[in-house]
């Protein structure tokens, strides 16, 4: 009798209780600026981040598991986010989509000890090598392979057509806010990039990321009559330095590393703007690339209030974070080993030539080299509109000094 | 009757039991894509909830104890929506969130993760907490709003003092902007837009 009573409370359990086998949801952390010092890009980046998780879950989650997306906003407040980092850990993220430097650099040393994945929208070089930061990732073309390219676009396209060419050597110089890590990042690898090409290399010109008046700045930059002048700040300064030198009629061309180079900047710079060339390693939001309708209808759901005309490139900026996130996920759980190191070894590093979409050139991780992209996608604006330029593959254009001499500044 | 016999009436009667429940679940509303409304959301208040009044030390002052630092004044302020389900069924709220101006300034954003239920019906409300941060949004207004502030002829440390100073008096204009609520109904998703002015 005792089994037939087992057996009817078995039944009960059975139709009544919650499937046993329902697939366990994966956490991951993000950071965002919301209010802070670079909230104005990182508040479409975070929601950019948000509708990619979205699209993820939608399209079936990691190996049909849902991502559960713990979205935090630290302000830019580098002592906010080394205590919301616990917070992550304690929800047992198994990685974490980052913002810019500040968080970025603060966490680098935690993320290595703890072997916990970490991709971010902060470019520098210096994070490529996994000898010296093998947690820390992104979805992007490095700011000096970017720097590289368009130094190398700018030669290619536009010097042969100068008046002066195969009279003299070409003339560079660099604007930006020399005190700044961040800005400062790619600028010693467009120097070695000007000097093998056999450019001559003016004087830094010292501009502030907070400037609206560069005009000092560009009087001197006219003492060294430069043919082309490289920008590495963010939008607001950079429009100011194309104003100015406009005004001043500099007579310079302009290339601008992705931080830069946004539609803000049109916006900001008018037709001083007008002919800049710069580095973008995603499409802007809009243009007719693999994936871009998946983009557009996630912010259209989900962020109804803001209108397709104000969004910009750092919503494709994150969702190449989130996909090539979900993608080292799908390959790690394949693997069945969905630890950090899993992560980034059976997830990552197993990436060769993987296509993306969103207008990316091909992402490849090794174990010796975490270095996305070889090729950097330039753009030209021309109407107000960036029109794709060239497409410069350093790696196969000096596959020597890619290799052996390039990784990792 | 026997022991067994007891037990087994007991899990029938309780089968029964939790069948009609089931079957009363059936019978009410059922959300689909034609009848799921999307909730209203609507801005009931807005509370300066904590305040420490206006101060701004620069790293070069030394801290009594602790790091220096350009620290400025956080302040907090408390929104309070209300959010009213018109539909016959419950719908779960899981996200809120939208963007906060100072005049025609978007200074913070915000964002509510915590989830909850509102009954057929019925109207919840949604208690939203903003910190602003008086160094970063100084930061923030140099970094991206300097043109703006030199066209309003004011920098950015008098701007973000007026604004911290006069904010319970209503002295300037404060906009919600770009809302978003996500709520869920099973499996459908709808999302609300808002926006208000305070004070009205």
């Amino acid at each position: 009798m005792k089994s037939r009573y087992f057996a009817w409370l078995w039944t009960v359990l059975i139709l009544f209780a919650p499937a046993a086998s329902e697939a366990v949801d994966i956490n991951i952390g993000a950071f965002s600026d919301l209010g802070g010092a670079t909230s104005d890009a990182g508040k479409e980046y975070a929601m950019g981040v948000a509708e990619a998780i979205h699209y993820i879950n939608d399209a079936g989650g990691i190996n049909g598991r849902t991502v559960k997306l713990f979205q935090l906003d630290y302000g830019y407040r580098i002592p906010e986010v080394l205590v919301k980092y616990s917070l992550l850990k304690q929800k047992k993220c198994v990685a974490i989509l980052g913002w810019g430097p500040g968080d970025t650099e603060a966490l680098a040393p935690a993320i290595a000890g703890d072997k916990l994945p970490y991709v971010s929208a902060y470019y520098a070089a210096h994070l490529c090598d996994p000898g010296k930061s093998p947690y820390n990732l992104f979805i992007a073309t490095d700011y000096s392979t970017q720097a590289r390219g368009l130094v190398t676009a700018w030669f290619d396209k536009k010097w042969p057509a100068k008046p002066d060419f195969g009279k003299r050597k070409p003339r560079i110089a660099c604007a930006y806010m020399t005190a700044s890590p961040f800005t400062s990042a790619s600028i010693k690898a467009a120097k070695d990039q000007a000097t093998l090409l056999g450019f001559d290399i003016g004087a830094d010109q010292d501009v502030s990321l907070f400037a609206i008046d560069t005009q000092s700045r560009i009087a001197a930059l006219k003492e060294f009559k430069p043919d082309v002048v490289l920008h590495t700040n963010t939008v607001m300064s950079v429009a100011a330095a194309l104003r100015d030198s406009d005004a001043l009629e500099l007579g310079a061309d302009h290339l601008i590393i992705s931080s830069g180079f946004t539609e803000n900047l049109v916006q900001q710079a008018g037709k001083a703007a007008e002919g800049a060339m710069g580095c973008a390693p995603w499409a802007f939001f809009g243009q007719n690339v693999k994936l871009m309708d998946k983009v557009e209808a996630y912010a259209k759901k989900y962020n109804p209030g803001i209108s397709p005309e104000n969004r910009t490139i750092h919503t494709v900026q994150a969702w190449a974070n989130v996909l090539g996130l979900a993608e080292a996920l799908k390959r790690a759980d394949k693997a069945g080993d969905l630890s950090g190191q899993g992560i980034l070894k059976k997830g990552f590093e197993t990436m060769r030539d993987f296509e993306i979409g969103l207008g990316m050139a091909p992402v490849s991780f090794s174990a010796s080299d975490h270095r996305p992209q070889s090729k950097a996608g330039i753009y030209e604006i021309r109407d107000g509109k960036f029109a794709p330029l060239d497409e410069v593959d350093l790696k196969s254009r000096w596959p020597e000094k890619w290799k052996r001499e390039w990784l990792g500044w | 009757m026997t022991h067994c016999n007891m037990t087994t009436r007991n899990c029938v009667l309780i089968l029964i039991a939790l069948g009609f429940l089931a079957g009363c679940a059936a019978m009410a509303a059922k959300p689909t894509d034609q009848n799921f409304k999307a909730p209203a959301v609507t801005l009931d208040s807005m509370e300066v909830a904590h305040y420490w009044g206006w101060w701004y030390y620069a790293k070069a002052v030394p801290p009594t104890k602790g790091t220096a630092g350009n620290n400025g004044a956080p302040l907090d302020l408390a929104f309070i929506f209300a959010i009213e389900n018109p539909n016959p069924f419950p719908v779960m709220l899981e996200s809120l969130k939208f963007t906060v101006a100072f005049e025609d300034f978007d200074l913070n954003a915000l964002s509510s993760t915590d989830i909850q239920w509102i009954p057929p019906g019925k109207t919840n409300q949604v208690r939203v907490h903003a910190m602003f941060d008086g160094e970063q949004s100084r930061l923030k207004l140099m970094l991206v709003d300097a043109v703006k502030l030199k066209e309003k002829d004011i920098d950015a440390m008098t701007q973000i003092e007026k604004w911290w100073t006069g904010i319970s008096q209503g002295a300037f204009p404060v906009s919600v902007k770009e809302g978003a609520a996500v709520f869920k109904a099973d499996s459908l998703v709808k999302v609300s837009t808002f926006k208000a002015a305070w004070p009205r």
